[in-house]
């Protein structure tokens, strides 16, 4: 199971490749028939992400998410997912061109991780912590959309209506309002994600809230988007002050991700 | 006053206040916290060693001014939610049959339609009411008004949330307690003892530990022959009894001491590494159990390890005390002794012990709940955004349609837009 594991995720950072290079062209050559292209490889690569994300957890006799590499890459399929959803929903491949890279991204980190299957030590046998990680996912890949979302805002501001950019991506009022839907998607599963990792460090450790490192980042996270939300209320701040704020929140989620991780101690660092 | 008021209960302050914050978490977790002043002399320089005191960054969580941020974040809270709670309900009521004018004077509008019931139909309202305005029949509906109070019980929350955490930190008892089967300790500043009955390590094939298990059994003894309670706890599985939570928390090396005097035997105890027993006659003399190796070697430039958890080849590291000085300190092996003057000291009998954690929050429920709310009122916030709108059939027959949904935005105008065309005759979706 694992050596097929191994050999999906191979095709699988091969396929997101090609459907990233697909996007770009579409946007050097506006040509639509790309997009199309790389929408459908982006969904088949989602597949088979999926299909190796289930292999895992068959080879490991357990949810595919508790070290490094099984994050990282459960991570770049939540945004994989949340991206191509976002995509088809709006009808938005220009998202795609951008979203591409960040998945990427992360399925290369996953990549250089150890994929050695360990046992789990006690603390981490609970149901509670599949939860915590499965919503972490979700919510990261939502912000990622965001985030995204935020850079193609800030970059069509400068752009002329009339431009590419003005015909192949949705007005910013609307752009705007993806924006909130993806963080709204995105700060709900925050919110369950400290809530049940507070349930599972209750049952584990024995205190629910320690402001270890990698707490406090989730909960400057989580503020930072509730900054966000408050400022697109107030009139004349929303748009581009809130897409700057999106673009900050998911520079703090990679930092709760990994920054923590490597730069301060805590009691997530087995993670 | 009212300023004052004003300014308490405003958002500019509630934006400012996340802001600070989400700045004063950030920062902190770069400061190792609960360190000395000789920590952070050498992490950083003197100076900010003493700055940091000084602002109590070494214990930024628990700061006046962190407590302050929390406390004027909680007042902001409370008097937002005060505020909008009639406004809140006043709306709620008002709203379950949409009011022309303001809909009119708000609304997107779309003109021309021949069967507004189609519009209804194709966004999801379920029977529109029939009404009149100005002498023109009218059709309105509203959806999700129940949507309006997402942020109100989103607010609730929080504020129950950070409540509930406050008074926790201030009330909470957490003890802990630790021993070998068959021993029965008191938590230090209660009535209760704790008897550990069995403490089992659970281990798979390849010798990995997967669970941690104790049998404990409580006992009351603020009265004679007080109530017991027994329970079984294991690593994510607490136990509660007389109202306390515990948990298994961890797990390290006992053995039995004995001591013998001119060859008798003085005195057996069974003590964890890490504590120590004085010689029962000569309590000056203070038998010390640094640590224990179930397998040792000895690692030259290293000193003494373990190699694995098994005991294959155990070995005691002691000192010895006399009168508070050190005599001396040594690795010890099972069939070895060490002699002080009468006395022969041996190791013998290693064994886990269990470490449990014995907690008390009363209001750990009170900030779950707030988690709860705050929950609830995100769903509500973001999944039921309130919708509302309004026909008015006009002179020709046709209808003229109002809608409005105040978080809906652009995307809510786009869907009208394409429900319109549902209601307009002729056009094929
Ligand atoms: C930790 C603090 C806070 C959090 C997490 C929070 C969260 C939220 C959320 C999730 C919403 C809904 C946003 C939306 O639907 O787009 C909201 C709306 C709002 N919040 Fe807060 N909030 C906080 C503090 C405050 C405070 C202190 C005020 C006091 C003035 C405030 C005023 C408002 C207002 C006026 C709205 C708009 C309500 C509406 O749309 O009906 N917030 N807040």
């Amino acid at each position: 199971m694992l050596q097929v594991e191994n050999t999906l995720f191979t095709i699988v950072m091969i396929i997101y490749f090609v459907s990233m290079i697909l996007y770009f062209i579409f946007i050097a050559a506006k040509k639509e028939t790309f997009s199309k292209i790389a929408v459908y490889l982006h969904l088949g690569a989602l597949v088979l992400h999926t299909a190796a994300l289930v292999c895992r957890g068959i080879g490991a006799g357990r949810l595919p998410l508790t070290n490094q590499y099984e994050f990282a890459t459960s991570f770049a399929w939540g945004l994989s997912l949340v991206s191509l959803i976002f995509i088809w929903k709006f009808k938005f491949p220009v998202l795609g061109a951008f979203a591409a890279p960040v998945i990427f991204l992360i399925i290369g980190y996953a990549a250089m991780q150890s994929k050695e299957v360990k046992e789990l030590m006690p603390a981490l046998r609970s149901n509670w912590l599949g939860f915590h990680v499965s919503t972490a996912i979700i919510s990261y890949g939502a912000f990622g959309v965001s985030f995204v979302l935020g850079i193609i805002f800030l970059l069509r501001d400068r752009m002329k209506e009339e431009s590419f950019w003005g015909q192949h991506t949705p007005a910013k009022e609307k752009l705007d309002m993806i924006s909130y839907r993806a963080v709204a998607l995105g700060l709900l599963f925050l919110t369950f994600t400290i809530i049940t990792g507070a349930i599972w460090a209750e049952r584990a450790w024995g205190s629910y809230w320690s402001w270890d490192p990698k707490e406090t980042w989730s909960l400057v996270t989580w503020i930072i988007y509730a900054i966000y939300l408050h400022l697109r209320i107030r009139r004349g701040w929303e748009g581009k002050a809130a897409a700057t704020f999106a673009v900050i929140g998911f520079v703090c989620v990679i930092f709760t991700y990994i920054g923590v991780n490597t730069f301060l101690p805590g009691l997530h660092s087995y993670k | 006053m009212k300023k004052v008021w004003k300014f308490l209960t405003s958002m500019k302050l509630a934006i400012a206040l996340l802001i600070i914050l989400a700045a004063a978490c950030a920062g902190a977790s770069f400061i190792n916290q609960g360190q000395s002043y000789d920590f952070y002399a050498q992490m950083y320089s003197e100076r900010a060693a003493a700055l940091i005191l000084a602002l109590s960054l070494d214990d930024a969580f628990h700061s006046w001014w962190f407590i302050a941020i929390n406390a004027f974040l909680c007042l902001n809270l409370l008097g937002c939610n005060l505020i909008r709670l009639p406004q809140l309900i006043r709306r709620t009521k008002a709203e379950k049959t949409p009011d022309p004018k303001t809909l009119i004077s708000a609304g997107t509008r779309e003109e021309g339609i021949s069967d507004p019931k189609k519009v209804f139909e194709s966004l999801h309202f379920t029977s529109p009411a029939e009404g009149s305005f100005e002498g023109k029949k009218t059709l309105s509906a509203s959806k999700n008004r129940i949507g309006y109070w997402g942020a109100w019980v989103t607010h609730l929350g929080i504020l129950l949330l950070i409540i509930g955490f406050s008074l926790g930190q201030m009330t909470h008892q957490e003890y802990t307690v630790y021993g070998v089967p068959g021993q029965t300790k008191m938590i230090e500043g209660t009535d209760l003892a704790v008897t550990i009955d069995d403490f089992r390590i659970g281990l798979r094939e390849d010798d990995t530990v997967e669970q941690y298990t104790a049998d404990i059994t409580v006992q009351d003894l603020s009265v004679p022959d007080g109530a017991r309670e027994s329970t079984e706890i294991s690593v994510n599985h607490p136990g509660k009894l007389f109202g306390m939570s515990f948990y298994q928390n961890s797990t390290g090396w006992a053995a039995k001491v004995g001591i013998k005097k001119s060859g008798n035997d003085l005195q057996n105890d069974v003590i964890c590494a890490g504590e120590y027993v004085p010689v029962r006659d000569l309590p000056e003399l203070v038998v010390f159990f640094n640590a224990f190796y179930p397998d040792y070697v000895l690692v030259p430039g290293v000193g003494p390890q373990t190699q694995s958890g098994q005991l294959n080849n155990p070995a005691y590291l002691y000192s010895l005390y006399y009168q508070g000085e050190i005599l001396g300190m040594n690795v010890l092996m099972p069939d070895e002794k060490i002699t002080v003057s009468d006395y022969e000291i041996t190791f013998s009998e290693p064994q886990p012990y269990t470490l449990i954690q014995v907690k008390k929050d009363s209001f750990q429920s009170l900030a779950f709940l707030g988690g709860i709310l705050t929950m609830i009122g995100l769903i509500l916030s973001f999944y039921l955004l309130p919708e509302k709108i309004l026909a008015v059939e006009e002179e020709d027959g046709t209808f003229t349609v109002y809608g409005h949904s105040p978080k809906g935005g652009a995307l809510f105008k786009e869907r009208l837009k394409k429900a319109v065309l549902a209601g307009k005759d002729g056009s094929q979706q």
